[in-house]
This record gives C-alpha cells, sequence and structure tokens, in this order.
C-alpha cells in the first residue's frame, strides 16, 4: 500500500510554519515514516515543470500545506498548481489564513508600498528591481483564491498542533476548529473591569511570575492591551493560551473569532463601552496587523 | 448613476423609529434613499454593522437614538455614542471618509428634526461625492 502523499508550498511568507513542524523532533519523524513528502521547497530540491500549454505542474498529493499569503502573480500561479494538484488543501499558518504580517501592506497601495521599500527614482541608479513577480494589487489569504478545506492558524502555529492536525487527518479525524476566544480558554484572574486606559503590548504586567496563571489579574483590567477578546483561541491546545504562558498579552494571531469580523473595530468598540479611552491606544492600526487580508486594510480612498 | 445617496439609518424602537413613523403620518419630506433599519436599542448597534453597511455599497451610515439620558434601556445610548467615537476614528483606518457616518439623538415627538437629519446628511454625502460644492470651505476661503 503506497503511503498518503503530502506536499509543501510556500508563498508570502517567512518559513516559520515549515520551522514548526520541523521543531516536533520525534513526532515529525514519526510522521515523516508515515506519509511521503513529494514536495516541500524548504526540504527536497523539487524543480518546478511545465506541461505544454504552459500550466505549472506540481507533484499530486493527498494533502496539501499551504504557507503564507498571495501577494503577487507568481504566487497565485503556485495556489492555484497546489489546488489543482491536492485533495485536501491546508492553509498552514496566519499568513495563509488571514493574510498574517505581509498583508500589513494592504493599508498603502502597491505603488505607495514599492516607492516605501525600494529606492526609486527617475535615475539609472534606481534599485527598484525589475525580475521580481508583479504584485498583486494587496496582499491576499489563501482561500480568496481557492478553496481550502482546513485552516490551521498561529504566528507560528506550535508543532503539536501541526502534528496533530495532520496525523488527525491521516487517521480521518482532524477535529474541529475552536470557535471560542482566547479569553475563554484564559485562566487567568477577572473581577472588575478595565481602568482608564490601555498599555501597550511592552508593557509589563504586574504579578508574582512564580506562581501559577491563575492568580495574575487580567491584564485587560491591568491596562495592558490583550486582544484575547477579539482573538480566536485555540493556541495552547488544552493549556493556557501561548502568550498568557509568557505572561504577555494575546497578540491576535490566531485572527478574528468569527470569520470575517474586525478585530480593530471589534476591540475598541469593547474598549469603548466598558468606558476605557480608545484614544490612549498607540498605534491602534496595528490591531489588524494579523488580519489584514479580506478587505480588512485598506487604504484611504482619496478625498475628492 | 443615483442622484441621491443611498444611507441606511438604524432608528431604535423606542423613539427615532416612532419619530420616522409619525414622520410619515405627517408626511414630511425627506430623500427617499434612506433605508431604515429599526433596532430594538441603538446601543445594539455593532460598529461592524455600520462597516458591513458600507462594504456593501451603503454611502452612509446614520445611528439614531433616544436624547441622552431618555434611552428606553437606561444607558444603551451612551454605549453607542462611546462607539460612535470609535466607528468614526476607525472608519479613516478602514479606508472611508469619517463623514460616512453618524449619530444623532430623536425623540419619538421630534419627526421634524428626524427629517431634517437625514436631509443633512444627504447633503453632506452629496458634498463628499462633489456634487455640491462645500459652503463652508467657499466660505472659509473668503477670509
Amino acid at each position: 500500500m503506497s503511503l498518503p502523499r503530502l506536499s509543501f508550498e510556500w508563498l508570502h511568507a517567512c518559513c516559520g510554519c515549515e520551522v514548526s513542524l520541523l521543531d516536533a523532533g520525534d513526532d515529525f519523524l514519526t510522521l515523516v515514516s508515515q506519509v511521503e513528502i513529494v514536495h516541500c521547497p524548504l526540504l527536497l530540491d523539487n524543480k518546478y515543470q511545465r506541461d505544454e500549454t504552459g500550466t505549472l505542474q506540481l507533484p499530486q498529493a493527498d494533502i496539501g500545506l499551504v504557507s503564507g499569503g498571495v501577494a503577487s502573480e507568481e504566487e497565485l500561479e503556485l495556489v492555484q498548481a497546489m489546488r489543482a494538484s491536492c485533495t485536501t488543501l491546508i492553509a498552514l499558518g496566519t499568513c495563509a489564513t488571514h493574510g498574517g504580517i505581509p498583508a500589513m501592506r494592504n493599508q498603502w497601495t502597491t505603488q505607495e508600498t514599492l516607492q516605501t521599500v525600494y529606492a526609486y527614482g527617475s535615475d539609472e541608479a534606481s534599485l527598484f528591481p525589475t525580475k521580481i513577480s508583479t504584485p498583486l494589487d494587496r496582499v491576499y489569504a489563501v482561500d480568496e483564491h481557492v478553496q481550502v478545506d482546513w485552516l490551521l492558524p498561529g504566528c507560528p502555529p506550535t508543532s503539536a498542533a501541526i502534528v496533530g492536525m495532520l496525523t488527525g487527518l491521516l487517521d480521518g479525524n482532524p477535529g474541529k476548529a475552536l470557535t471560542k476566544s482566547v479569553c475563554e480558554t484564559c485562566p487567568t484572574r477577572r473581577g472588575a473591569k478595565g481602568q482608564g486606559g490601555v498599555g501597550r503590548f511592552l508593557d509589563n504586567a504586574t504579578g508574582d511570575p512564580q506562581k501559577p496563571l491563575t492568580e495574575m489579574v487580567c491584564l485587560l483590567e491591568q491596562g495592558i492591551l490583550c486582544m484575547g477578546p477579539v482573538t480566536s483561541g485555540g493556541c495552547g491546545g488544552k493549556d493556557a493560551p501561548l502568550c498568557l504562558r509568557a505572561r504577555v498579552p494575546c497578540r491576535g494571531c490566531y485572527g478574528p473569532v468569527r470569520a470575517g469580523s474586525n478585530p480593530l473595530l471589534d476591540m475598541l468598540g469593547a474598549l469603548a463601552s466598558n468606558g476605557i479611552d480608545h484614544r490612549s491606544m498607540i498605534d491602534r492600526k496595528s490591531l489588524l496587523r494579523f488580519s489584514g487580508a479580506h478587505g480588512m486594510l485598506k487604504p484611504l480612498r482619496k478625498r475628492r | 448613476m443615483n442622484t441621491t445617496p443611498k444611507i441606511i439609518a438604524f432608528c431604535c424602537n423606542w423613539c427615532s423609529y416612532a419619530a420616522a413613523d409619525l414622520a410619515g403620518i405627517s408626511r414630511l419630506q425627506y430623500p427617499g434613499s434612506v433605508r431604515i433599519i429599526r433596532v430594538m436599542c441603538s446601543g445594539m448597534v455593532h460598529p461592524e454593522m455600520v462597516l458591513h453597511a458600507l462594504d456593501k455599497g451603503a454611502e452612509g451610515v446614520m445611528i439614531i437614538g433616544c436624547h441622552l439620558g431618555e434611552c428606553h434601556y437606561i444607558n444603551g445610548n451612551e454605549m453607542a455614542l462611546a462607539r460612535a467615537e470609535v466607528i468614526a476614528d476607525t472608519l479613516e483606518d478602514m479606508g472611508y471618509e469619517s463623514e460616512r457616518f453618524q449619530i444623532t439623538w430623536v425623540s419619538s415627538a421630534e419627526p421634524e428634526r428626524l427629517a431634517e437629519a437625514f436631509r443633512a446628511f444627504c447633503g453632506r454625502l452629496a458634498i463628499l461625492r462633489g456634487e455640491l460644492a462645500d459652503i463652508s470651505d467657499s466660505q472659509d476661503s473668503r477670509f
């Protein structure tokens, strides 16, 4: 009997998701013995082939994992080839599911981004590259272009989450996505409502780090901006959310709780209706740092 | 192109929707492009509903509730007001002009005030379209 075939592809991403999978150690070796990896730019030297019509061909696979958003013509072609070659397609990591960090460029036009990133000028010494693939008008999540069967957000998803999902899929029992917020999985102590303002993510939490998390007061109540209320939970598996374990606030990497809801608006709305001054927040647009795709971040239209 | 901008107006059941009712009975004139959606309280209008309306093609969104201090649910409209600042601020972040949103208070006995609010908002959106000259701007330029 042939082994299930796995195919990996990366788009507009940093490779952190693949590295997270490699971090699984023994579990990864067990997984590798159960599958055949047919395509993975990180691990295998696989040449990209085109058929006679010029369509990009990738090896056929049972499960495909795509990390990264879709930001250029080349990546669009890759993701379509992945969809065509894989029976089940998984969007791996927040860039693939919600746009992630690269989608922060959606708050500017492509032209503005290029002019910011590259030395741009009329002289010949301009550093603007001519050989990069044509950028799309914005950074898209994978599911905006092709149908995706499973979403696994996280920046990156933990090794356990990726291995768990893959072994689950191989056993025919991939499990259900959590539809709870981070707060619902967070063990910190909650009581009073928050104070007047919100501090930055970088502010230190109060509380004895030697004591368990259940004795720490909710970070939002401490006046530290925590994205827990508007972020999909599940990052810590059955345990406390990952960032909270490190006594730092949730940054929202799992994307919005409900598909299509806007974390920035939700968070500010929640703060405002609890009497917290949302204008005390520095750089509020960065609340969409992980969820800029799906049209969440847009450049401001020019006023007439 | 439509001549009047499409407006979604969330009216609370207890004051502004009653005022809209009365405006109808009193045959007050206001732009027909206003689409009223009755909600139980202005405080239940989630900011995302406003953004959704704009994303779906509305040119402007209004939230109209009871006067402050007269909310049927004691402080629903105060919550709406707190959120309104958030909406106005974040609409700019989302790529919409903040003028596309307005919050107004109208009691059930003030249909004229409601009709006037609709007309004024329509005018504001027309200015945004560039159809009407911005009177305040031209006045400023004289000084």
